[in-house]
């Protein structure tokens, strides 16, 4: 998988650098026009010498277009095209032309086989290029009508020279190719690498985040219904009182779970909680009365404002645990026009709410601190009770508009 | 008296708890599974061959979710009744499902008494509503009005109606605090919940026209 990637990469980056160079090729065609232009005077057979120019650029107009990247076959026909424009530079200049210091016709465009070669196929491709073109250099003498025995000693050196060009061009191209192939896949490599580790330890850390926390709670308690479901199965006499209490620790667990994972979280920002999910908390651990929590969205406050009123709701709770003799108990929270409104309600017997009764029967610890917290935050607790109805205590608090939500 | 049984189809993806249902159901004598799927296109095709009386729908289900069966069901058989019995609490699904055309929502969790109620109540004709989906239905409505002022919210009848039953009361309770009838808070409720999903449909037809989707391909 990955080798196949980083061919792929390298691919790419060849490509590129191919179709740089295909700027230089246009260069060099443009230049042998000039000079066929300019030299039409030493031209000898000007028809083939316009047929090469135009199947030169024929053959640069295609690689332009060209999408694939460059294939064996094109490289081979590209060495082909160079080579032969070498050649018949010998054949379309009057002779001797090539060993005097006149421009030379094929000029600079067949350096540009070497080139492609040293780019897709490396250095020793290159250098291999180099020495066909540095071949063919040799070969257009003869075809100039000068054999290599009439060449002097100054005119083999030039051969040479020309060849060690094409050689050196072909081994240096195909190197820094080489190179700038290998870092750029190396870098692309290396950045994919850096992103999936960031990525990889980002999910370790919610994953290590989310494992503590299952484990705090919801692995010990699956471990406790596990155990006491064992003991359940082989003891005698099976209590339903202790079914119900397996039933209500897998119950809670199943709460916090959904809650933990579940949840879309609501990014409170810091120094503000939301009200609905701390009623949810205190809803889970109230034992006793089976508690559900309806909250409008998740009235989002300041962290005291949650934290009491939430500590008032907890109480509300156990006053029904120990004195409603509810089935049933359900928390109301809402935020509308710059008051929350929390409401406990339950399904038990009701009392008739008389404070000052109360006060005088001494049973008013509870309720007082209850409302207590709530006038301390500026609001109000209203209780609305009958023998035999059921109970709804509310709080509502003003809170200021830009802090609701 | 031979009452005729509540015909039922059950939709889950997970063959073990359809096992569960079916056994929870069938062991009251009332409801008789008729057909069980195991996906919403499954449930959709089964439905309309079966026609049952109530449709228990999961949501998370491959291919085609609950939410989108359900849609269907409601728009070609509606007088068959989609009880939601879903493991998500979360808020979108929830919300999803009932503006589907869902006429409950109930937790796993709930006991089989429970599921056994709210189908009872479901053949009623009456909305199966927890106090807790009610508060979502409320925060959903407050969402229309604040990013739609323009919009048909709900009455402060029905406001009023929708936050009682949030707090936990029945539709007796809610009665006799407002001096009305339990039917008409149960009429209240309906009206509610066809609010929701003729909004639904009409985001969805709006979504629609926006993208250039109304001419469809017959």
């Amino acid at each position: 998988m990955g080798a196949v990637m980083d061919s792929s990469a390298a691919e790419r980056y060849r490509r590129t650098l191919a179709r740089g160079a295909l700027v230089f090729r246009w260069v060099t065609l443009a230049w042998m026009s000039v000079l066929a232009l300019t030299e039409t005077g030493t031209l000898e057979r000007p028809v083939l010498a316009w047929l090469a120019i135009g199947t030169s650029a024929a053959w640069t107009l295609w690689l332009s277009l060209s999408d694939s990247p460059p294939s064996s076959a094109v490289l081979g026909f590209d060495l082909l095209v160079c080579t032969s424009l070498v050649l018949l530079s010998g054949l379309v200049v009057s002779d001797g032309v090539t060993i005097t210091n006149r421009p030379f016709f094929a000029a600079a465009y067949p350096v540009n086989a070497v080139l492609l070669w040293a780019i897709v196929k490396g250095p020793t491709a290159g250098i291999a290029a180099g020495a066909v073109v540095g071949l063919a250099f040799a070969f257009s003498r003869p075809l100039n009508g000068i054999a290599f025995a009439e060449l002097t000693r100054p005119e083999w050196q030039n051969i040479g020279g020309a060849t060690v060009l094409y050689l050196v061009g072909g081994g240096a191209v195909g190197l820094v190719a080489r190179v700038l192939v290998e870092s750029g896949v190396a870098l692309e490599k290396t950045t994919n690498e850096l992103l999936t580790e960031r990525e990889r330890a980002g999910r370790l850390a919610e994953r290590e985040s989310l494992a503590r926390e299952i484990h705090d709670s919801v692995l010990q308690a699956l471990a406790l219904v596990h155990k006491r479901g064992r003991e359940l199965a082989t003891s005698q006499s099976i209590s339903s009182d202790e079914v119900a209490s397996l039933a209500d620790i897998a119950g809670k667990q199943e709460g916090e779970l959904r809650s933990l994972i579940l949840r879309q979280p609501h990014d409170a920002a810091s120094g503000r909680l939301s009200l609905r999910d701390a009623l949810e908390k205190q809803a889970r651990e109230v034992e006793g009365v089976k508690v559900t929590v309806s909250s409008v969205g998740p009235v989002v406050l300041d962290a005291q404002a949650t934290t009491e009123m939430a500590a008032a709701v907890r109480q509300a709770l156990e006053n029904v645990v120990r004195h409603a003799d509810a089935t049933q108990a359900s928390v109301f929270a809402e935020y509308e026009a710059g008051v929350v409104t929390v409401a406990v309600r339950d399904d038990g017997r009701g009392f008739d709410y008389d404070e000052a009764e109360l006060e005088a029967g001494g049973k008013v610890g509870m309720l007082k601190s209850m409302k207590g917290r709530i006038v301390e935050l500026g609001g109000v607790m209203e209780v609305d009770s009958a023998q035999g109805r059921g109970t709804e205590i509310e709080f509502r608090v003003p809170i200021d508009e830009r802090d609701g939500a | 008296m031979t009452e005729e049984k509540v015909k039922v189809v059950v939709v889950d993806d997970h063959p073990v708890w359809r096992d569960g249902v079916k056994a929870d159901l069938e062991r009251s004598g009332l409801v008789e599974v008729v057909g069980e799927a195991s996906d919403g296109g499954e449930a959709v095709e089964k439905t309309l061959e079966l026609m049952p009386d109530i449709v228990l729908m999961d949501l998370q289900m491959p291919n085609l979710s609950g939410a989108e069966a359900t849609r269907l069901i409601v728009d070609e058989a509606p007088h068959v009744k989609v009880l939601v019995l879903s493991a998500s609490a979360e808020e979108a699904d929830v919300l999803e499902a009932v503006k589907s055309g869902a006429s409950g929502y109930l937790l796993k969790s709930s006991t089989s008494t429970e599921v056994r109620d709210a189908i009872a109540r479901a053949m009623t004709g009456d909305a199966v509503f927890t106090p807790s989906l009610a508060g979502l239905v409320l925060g959903e409505f407050r969402r229309i009005a604040r990013d739609d002022p323009g919009e048909p919210g709900l009455t402060p009848r029905e406001n009023e109606v929708l936050k009682l039953v949030a707090k936990g009361y029945s539709y007796k309770e809610i009665g006799e605090k407002l001096f009305i009838s339990t039917k008409t808070v149960q009429n209240h409720v309906q009206n509610i919940l066809t609010k929701l999903q003729l909004k639904r449909r009409y985001e969805l037809m709006r979504y629609a026209i926006q993208k250039g989707f109304d001419r469809l391909p017959e």
